[in-house]
């Protein structure tokens, strides 16, 4: 799903820097200081697992395939800055350590898959627990793989228009061959993944997570 | 595997990288892609040809893949073929990076590197932890499944299997996770 090296000029990588820059401050300060040593290891063992399951490729028809982010149940369980950090570290670890994914796209791909995905299913969770909690949970997952995916797609798109010289793939063929997984395998899947996962950790009871 | 550089040098070389990546990302120009392809291959000739492997592996399927979408949709609407210089450009920056990136990280260590930010180094070291563990796990688990069945489990069996299994993995693995993070709090990090 993510963008890789070489897709995106620094007219669109730069600025994505400069806005992630400041949140991932933020975000370390807030949820990532000295009280949060209690829920770091339940942290740690969630974000290797969002590594491991997006390595995972799930074939769609057409050939291609998909993966799942995983970062949803981080935003249920404690908030959607904690996902955003969490997704940009899976990131860097695949950047770092696999060459995987890409370094000068960090920025980007961190705010569309662990910032718009997570905080829109957040917000979708929000407004829809009080009806079905398990609904409202399948449903976060679902709208989170939607808005990350549109979100990757637009910024395509966007240096489509940029630059059509630099990156001659149009909105069209880039929304297609993204949000028809997406909306099909990848939603469906992430969405299920999140009601089963977070119904998982919350009866384990482990200690640094809020029951 | 290339001998790995010290820490200092570990950190010079990967915000050189970084440097590199955004200039060779600022270019579209064929040339200057050629010069810099011949210049990371003279610069990381050792392991070029495993580095190489790599990037025809990983990074080239899916900017083809993507150009050959592209070309023919362009076709349908078009009615003409559109120019191919920008799409080569396109698959030899993605390339380039991609063998720069393979180059780069096989001579550096990039958890040493990490080594002065001490809570980003924490997250790091218990998630790699947690990485391996869960891959030993979840192959321990596999292992596991196949000796109490008479033929190899198809992927229903594995569904079936899932839950308790994936339940088992993340409980073992946040006590490991919590060991990791305890002993490394303990020597100061």
């Amino acid at each position: 799903m993510h963008i890789p090296d070489g897709f995106v000029s620094p007219q669109i990588s730069l600025p994505a820097y400069a806005v992630a820059a400041p949140l991932w401050a933020w975000a370390a300060r807030r949820h990532f200081g000295r009280a949060a040593a209690e829920s770091l290891p339940v942290i740690g063992s969630l974000t290797a697992l969002a590594f491991v399951i997006q390595t995972i490729m799930i074939p769609v028809p057409g050939g291609t395939s998909t993966h799942l982010v995983g970062v949803m149940v981080l935003a249920l369980l404690f908030h959607p800055l904690v996902a955003f950090v969490c997704e940009s570290l899976v990131l860097l670890v695949q950047a770092l350590f696999f060459g995987a994914g890409g370094i000068t796209v960090l920025g980007l791909n961190a705010l569309a898959m662990g910032l718009a995905g997570p905080l829109a299913g957040w917000l979708v969770w929000r407004l829809l627990r009080r009806f079905s909690e398990k609904v409202a949970l399948f449903l976060a997952g679902w709208v989170a793989t939607q808005a990350a995916t549109l979100s990757v797609a637009g910024a395509l798109g966007l240096q489509h228009r940029l630059d059509a010289s630099y990156f001659p793939m149009p909105l069209a063929v880039t929304l297609a061959a993204m949000m028809v997984p997406s909306l099909t395998v990848a939603g469906l899947v992430e969405g299920l993944y999140t009601f089963f996962a977070l119904s998982l950790v919350r009866k384990a009871n482990l200690r640094g997570v809020a029951a | 595997m290339a001998s790995r550089l010290d820490p200092g040098r570990s950190r010079l070389l990967l915000v050189a990288w970084l440097a590199a990546l955004f200039a060779i990302s600022a270019s579209r120009d064929l040339r200057v892609l050629s010069g810099a392809g011949a210049l990371a291959a003279l610069l990381f000739w050792r392991g070029l040809g495993r580095n190489l492997g790599r990037t025809l592996r990983s990074v080239v399927p899916v900017t083809v893949g993507l150009s050959f979408l592209s070309l023919a949709w362009l076709r349908l609407i078009g009615g003409t073929w559109p120019p191919l210089e920008p799409f080569v450009a396109l698959a030899a920056r993605a390339a380039l990076m991609g063998l720069v990136t393979f180059s780069v990280l096989d001579r550096v260590d990039a958890l040493r590197a990490l080594a002065p930010f001490p809570t980003i180094s924490r997250l790091l070291a218990v998630t790699l932890a947690q990485i391996h563990a869960l891959r030993l796990l979840s192959t321990e688990s596999l292992q596991g499944l196949r000796s109490r069945m008479p033929r190899r489990p198809g992927p229903l069996d594995l569904l079936r299997g899932a839950g308790g299994i994936t339940a088992a993995l993340f409980t073992l693995s946040t006590r490991n996770a919590r060991d990791i993070s305890d002993a490394m709090r303990s020597r100061g990090f």
